[in-house]
């Protein structure tokens, strides 16, 4: 609802200020401040972390932004093994895959990386991949 | 009213469209980069680009904020692999807060104890050693260089047909003035025994994935016989600060000309081998086909015709970095186009900018010179004298003759692409 209002209230901003410009006397400017709801976001800034004088050096825990993968069947064996070792940006990150592009990368998981999946396990994280994210099938 | 009916196409429909048409008619190889900063803040990019070659400078993931850090582009978050975006390199010297990450393994250092940490000189030496921050410091000449930083797969997503890993645009590259002790030095200050082949690199990283697996510890090897070791250095400083926690505090490896995968972050383990280093990072991975360029085919590939070695130097390149296509140019308006060039081979000697796609080519102006490994800008003055689109181009030489061509490259890794590079750019009417 809130988002629903917000794009109301930016509408209704971007209507007002246009005719706004239009009794502009000043020759030449088209258009001036026209504003509309931000779609993307805005980041808040990082505070400084309070650093000691010991030999200790660090810094804060690392940020995950890991965008939601896509709803089906397979999802959640895709979430238990895919996560042990890296975040599903993994998947998310990659262009749209053939399927038998997808299958040897899980191979490699499992053969290369002795990512401990079994046979099953393996053709149903396939076939979840083939569903959302080859060429024909990805859609986010 | 029907005139007024009009089909919307998505953007990513039209991108489809567009690439096919691209792949179709052959020219997917001179397709020019699309603006990436824009003159509208509202619509967002894809969140993903392909089949075809990404068609962006950069890549296409959100900007993220992380610790030392301004915003970069995210192409992973656990392992963390992070973006420079395109302004950064207006400047020969890439900021360390801006410089990008890409690591392996996902149990990378939050936080290190100089106290306790020592970096280790061992296996086939006299002398093993262990070595303090502050040792490192006053025991050994200090030396600097600057040098480039650059992925293997920087660029990656350009690829057809695509290959999995990092979808890189152009920004998993960075110059830095790095500071530390000559790897050699060490070394004799270790003494080699008789009988060594390689030296090991290990840093202070661990994957979740079983022992002796790639999945747990992500090794990389030099030989002693390679040029390149007498020039390598363990830094501590980079652009004369400490080395950001995720660019490999404390030290990391410097391997001037090399691509990044050999510079170990928070590089810990400096092991002399009898034997060739077979680990999964030196046998398998970061390998290229033996052949001109690193080019292959996926047939050539997937029929088991390939022999592949482990990756080197890397190849001229060179970039537009401004104009970025972002702004419409006014016609008769003098504008300075301003980029970068580098070769792992040698001395960036020429660079030549084109104002129509490549057909003819003028002189640029090259910038300070810092030394064979480093960025070196370059710039020209560019008057547009009529409206219309243009299609810019760059290309560098190196000093061993080594041009950038229009040539694509396919491997399998997605490695070594330094093919001429094109911006677009749309020149308006003045009056």
């Amino acid at each position: 609802m809130e988002k629903v209002r917000c794009i109301i209230i930016g509408l209704v901003l971007v209507v007002l200020s246009g005719t706004i410009f239009a009794e502009s006397e000043i020759p030449g400017l088209l258009r001036s401040g026209q504003y509309s709801q931000g779609a993307l976001n805005c980041a808040t800034q990082p505070d400084p972390i309070q650093q000691s004088t010991d030999a200790v050096y660090s810094v804060g825990t690392y940020p995950l932004y890991t965008p939601e993968l896509a709803q089906g069947e397979g999802r959640e064996i895709i979430q238990i093994f895919c996560r042990f070792c890296h975040s599903t940006t993994y998947i998310t990150m990659q262009p749209p895959l053939p399927a038998a592009t997808w299958e040897g990368v899980v191979n490699k998981m499992i053969n290369t990386y002795g990512a401990p999946i079994s046979e099953d396990s393996a053709k149903q994280i396939v076939s979840y991949l083939r569903a959302h994210y080859t060429p024909t099938t990805r859609k986010q | 009213m029907k005139e007024e009916k009009s089909v919307t196409i998505s953007r990513r429909l039209l991108l489809k469209l567009l690439g096919g048409g691209a792949v179709w008619l052959g020219l997917n190889k001179l397709t020019p980069v699309c603006a990436q900063v824009s003159g509208q803040a509202i619509e967002p990019l894809p969140s993903f680009t392909g089949p075809e070659a990404n068609p962006y400078w950069g890549a296409v993931g959100q900007f993220v904020i992380y610790p030392q850090k301004l915003p970069l582009i995210q192409l992973t978050d656990r392992p963390v692999q992070l973006e420079t975006p395109r302004n950064y390199f207006l400047t020969s010297f890439t900021p360390n807060a801006a410089f990008y990450v890409r690591w392996h393994l996902d149990e990378i250092p939050n936080g290190v104890n100089l106290s306790d940490w020592r970096l280790c000189v061992e296996g086939n030496v006299e002398k093993p050693l262990a070595l303090s921050m502050s040792d490192l410091m006053s025991q050994f000449k200090s030396v600097s260089i600057a040098a480039v930083n650059q992925c293997s797969g920087n660029s990656r997503s350009r690829f057809q047909p695509r290959v999995p890993g990092g979808q890189w645009g152009n920004g998993a590259m960075g110059n830095a003035l790095f500071t530390g002790v000559c790897l050699k030095d060490l070394l004799d200050a270790a003494g080699v025994k008789p009988g060594s082949s390689q030296v090991q690199f290990e840093g202070l990283d661990r994957g979740r994935g079983p022992e002796g697996k790639g999945s747990r510890n992500y090794l990389k090897s030099l030989g002693l016989s390679d040029p390149a070791i007498d020039e390598t250095i363990v830094a501590y400083e980079m652009n004369g600060e400490p080395l950001p926690m995720l660019n490999g505090f404390p030290v990391r490896l410097v391997v001037p000309g090399k691509f990044a995968t050999y510079w170990t972050k928070a590089l810990t383990w400096i092991r002399v081998l009898t034997d060739l280093d077979t680990n999964y990072w030196m046998s398998k991975a970061y390998c290229i086909p033996n052949t001109p360029r690193g080019n292959t085919t996926p047939k050539d590939v997937n029929e088991g015709r390939v022999e592949m070695i482990p990756i080197g130097t890397m190849p001229v390149r060179s970039f537009v970095i401004a104009p970025d296509g972002s702004s419409k140019i006014p016609e008769e308006m003098p504008v300075t186009v301003r980029g970068i060039a580098f070769s792992g081979y040698g001395r960036v000697v020429k660079v030549e900018f084109s104002c129509d796609g490549g057909k003819f080519w003028n002189k640029a102006e090259l910038g300070e010179d810092y030394g064979q490994y480093s960025f070196r800008t370059w710039q020209t003055t560019w008057i547009p004298k009529r409206t219309g689109k243009y299609i810019l181009a760059v290309r560098a030489t190196d000093e061993r003759g080594n041009i950038q061509t229009d040539k694509g490259v396919w491997n399998p890794g997605g490695y070594l692409w330094n093919k001429v590079e094109r911006q677009e750019v749309i020149v308006g009417a003045a009056k």
